[in-house]
């Protein structure tokens, strides 16, 4: 499935994004406040069932990739996002109630914030651990972990 | 946008779709004396330390009398940093961690990211790699569903079958300890192939199991299955209906029991799977029965491919040539491959060095779990432990 | 003297090693040690080894008495099979807290050990000793069934070593 068809639906929609056939399938890319437009158009053309949601930390910024699939055409697509360290970008649950679970892992991780999200709470550190996930973070060194 | 948009947006009939009726912000925690009564909802903690909360899982339910009012899940218990390890490990180290992720399943984890590598340094797996993975995937699903089946007996109160499925699992175990070299993390399957060959005498042993295996499944499904206590407990209690498995993104064998045919290996064949013979076992309610249903089904169908796969098994090389310190070109890749719990994929990211850059887990169990805020409210006690056990869950593999 | 005879004949039947009594104390110990009930507390992998699979019909915990109980209260000895993280650990020591003396810990498998495979992660703590006090560690990643039920011979051979230091010292 060509990445254009995917501009062509965000566009009916009025969601400006830029299309790319990658490796890795159909990706487009848009800017943060319109994704819930866009993955609500991609609902109702038949992208039903969200695979997956995730964060990267590009070292200058967070990426935000949403993998949605349509089971009936078994058509896979991509829609990636940046936003800035301790930025934001708009829940999708109400679009996507799968996303519940994975922007609150992707917020503590990264150290970014849903706003919309009925249950922003930490899911899985405790209170006061950094984002752990960012390359910023390093993990212990050889000595730290040595037994002395 | 509001329930009604979305709606209108699903293109479903109204009576079916999923729509949050209450806004899942967690517990309500609902003040005293809000009945007639004056009584007070209790919350409890079900875990991290409960005999069936299959690893460290930690529902917070609030209780009204023996009625889950609602339910909230608290999870990280078990957060080990697989993904952040990952990015200073070598491409053919990745696989200890991830056979730590999904501790029950550990050879899928390694085959979908030893494929997301394949797809991204273009490497072609000679087709006896193929089958070997096959093989040993499917006798490790098998493995896999009886631990779930034991625990779900457990689960429900029942404690022989248990001890029955323990026997059958440590007869594939020895068999995936002959060909792998250990009894849980296999660290077998790497970017290419696999790690040796299949070992002389494998095949008569495989066949050894075969020939008694069916008849011990049928006598273990007979001894939890046809207990008629068993039906009571599990028979339309947990009922997932496909709009909400869809909207949670659900997969396996849990969205298999709404009714919904999706399993990878028939959406998106790889390894062996587009040349074998097998059904996909489907349910129609989505209650625990239909869960248990599929998944002794799944074990069935997994018997028939083994005995397939070893018919057929092909001559030829057991891995690709590939360098000791893989390097992917830079880029994306996903992969999946159908776990015993759902798709599992990998999403991969090289900035073309000898570790990846990112590696992003999509854990069939995480989706699969994130229903249970919803799913578990309305119901009793004894019947939300029930639920939770059939959904199938591997903490190693939510928390990462 | 020469005409003096030792008292061996009473020895035998009621001082240290007697075949009459048996000190209460001793008693204690021989039921201490074989019937060790251990908490369900699976946290990771090696929860199924050793735990379930040790449990199981080819490896056989009952037949050294072992036995898993769920509540900490009812239990002798808590496994810790598994890594523990910082959201974990408050959690493990109010169990142990809760488990009555005496009270035994084994520290299965590397992660419980030093930290395992996952030291690097800053989340993990390393080694379940930082949090409990342990009486045996079990190396492995996972220890096998067999491992897990030569440390439970290990920690009888401990208990019976501490019933005799207390003993001892009297």
């Amino acid at each position: 499935m060509p990445a254009s068809r995917l501009a062509d639906i965000l566009s009916k929609a009025g969601v400006a994004c830029e299309p790319s056939d990658e490796a890795l399938g159909a990706v487009v890319r848009l800017e943060a406040a319109r994704i819930t437009d866009a993955l609500a158009a991609l609902l109702s053309d038949g992208f039903g069932f969200l695979v997956d949601l995730f964060a990267t930390d590009t070292g200058e910024a967070i990426e935000l990739t949403y993998h949605v699939r349509s089971l009936k055409r078994l058509e896979d697509a991509y829609l990636k996002t940046t936003v800035t360290y301790d930025g934001e970008a708009p829940s999708v649950w109400r679009v996507y109630p799968a996303a519940l679970y994975a922007e609150r892992e992707a917020a503590e991780l990264f150290g970014m914030a849903f706003p919309g999200h009925p249950n922003p709470k930490r899911l899985l550190t405790v209170e006061g651990t950094e984002p752990l996930l960012r390359k910023s973070i390093a993990i212990r060194e050889a000595g730290e972990v040595r037994l002395s | 946008m509001t329930d009604e948009e979305l709606m209108r947006v699903r293109g479903i009939r109204p009576e079916g779709a999923y729509t949050a009726t209450v806004l899942p912000k967690g517990l309500r925690r609902l003040p005293k004396g809000c009945d007639e009564l004056a009584t007070e909802h209790l919350i409890l903690n079900a875990g991290p330390q409960h005999p069936s909360t299959h690893g460290v899982l930690h529902i917070l339910l609030e209780l009204d009398g023996e009625e889950v009012v609602a339910a909230e899940a608290s999870l990280g218990y078990l957060h080990r940093g697989v993904e952040k390890l990952a990015e200073s490990r070598r491409y053919h180290q990745v696989g200890t961690l991830l056979d730590r992720a999904d501790y029950v399943s550990g050879l899928h984890s390694e085959t979908a990211f030893a494929m997301a590598v394949e797809q991204l340094a273009g490497i072609e797996v000679p087709r006896k790699a193929s089958w070997i993975r096959s093989l040993t995937m499917e006798l490790n699903r098998i493995a896999s569903h009886l631990v779930w089946m034991g625990t779900f007996g457990l689960d429900a109160g029942a404690m022989a079958p248990f001890l029955y499925v323990m026997r059958d699992r440590e007869a594939i175990i020895g068999i995936l300890e002959a060909i792998t070299g250990s009894r849980m993390m296999f660290n077998y399957v790497r970017p290419g192939g696999v790690l040796a060959d299949l070992p002389v005498g494998i095949e008569q042993r495989i066949r050894a199991f075969l020939s008694t295996f069916p008849g011990f499944l049928d006598e273990n499904d007979a001894l939890l299955g046809g207990n008629e206590i068993f039906r009571a407990r599990v028979q339309g209690v947990g009922v997932i209906d496909r709009h909400t498995a869809l909207a949670f993104g659900m997969s396996g064998g849990c969205l298999r029991a709404t009714g919904v045919d999706y399993d990878v290996r028939r959406a998106r064949p790889y390894c062996a799977y587009p040349e074998i013979d097998f059904d996909v076992p489907l349910g129609e309610r989505g209650d625990n029965w239909d869960r248990y249903v599929v998944r002794v089904g799944e074990m069935r169908q997994a018997t028939r491919m083994v005995e397939q796969l070893l018919d057929g098994m092909p001559e030829g090389e057991f891995t690709a040539k590939v360098p000791k310190v893989l390097r992917p070109p830079a880029g994306e890749s996903y992969a999946a491959v159908e776990s015993p719990r759902g798709e599992l994929g990998i999403h991969l990211v090289s900035d073309g060095g000898p570790t990846p850059y990112r590696m992003r887990v999509r854990s069939p169990a995480y989706y699969n779990l994130a229903v249970v805020d919803e799913a578990l409210a309305g119901g009793l006690l004894a019947d939300a432990i029930v639920t939770l056990g059939s959904l199938d869950i591997v903490l190693g593999e939510i928390d990462r | 003297m020469a005409g003096r005879c030792p008292p061996v004949a009473l020895d035998r039947l009621a001082g240290e090693h007697s075949v009459l009594f048996i000190r209460s104390e001793q008693l204690f110990d021989l039921a201490r040690r074989n019937s060790l009930f251990y908490l369900s507390y699976g946290i990771a992998c090696c929860a199924i080894e050793g735990l379930m699979s040790a449990g199981g019909p080819r490896f056989d915990y009952d037949r050294f008495g072992i036995f898993h109980r769920g509540s900490p209260r009812q239990t002798d000895v808590m496994i810790v099979a598994g890594t523990v993280n910082k959201k974990m650990a408050p959690v493990l020591r109010r169990l142990y807290d809760q488990m009555a003396e005496p009270k035994w810990v084994i520290a299965m498998g590397a992660c419980a050990s030093t930290g395992g495979p996952f030291r690097e992660y800053p989340n993990v703590v390393l080694g379940v000793d930082q949090v409990v006090p342990v009486d045996v560690w079990v190396p492995g990643c996972p220890p096998r069934p067999e491992s897990m039920q030569y440390a439970f011979m290990q920690l009888q051979l401990k208990i019976k070593a501490q019933t005799r230091e207390r003993l001892d010292a009297r």
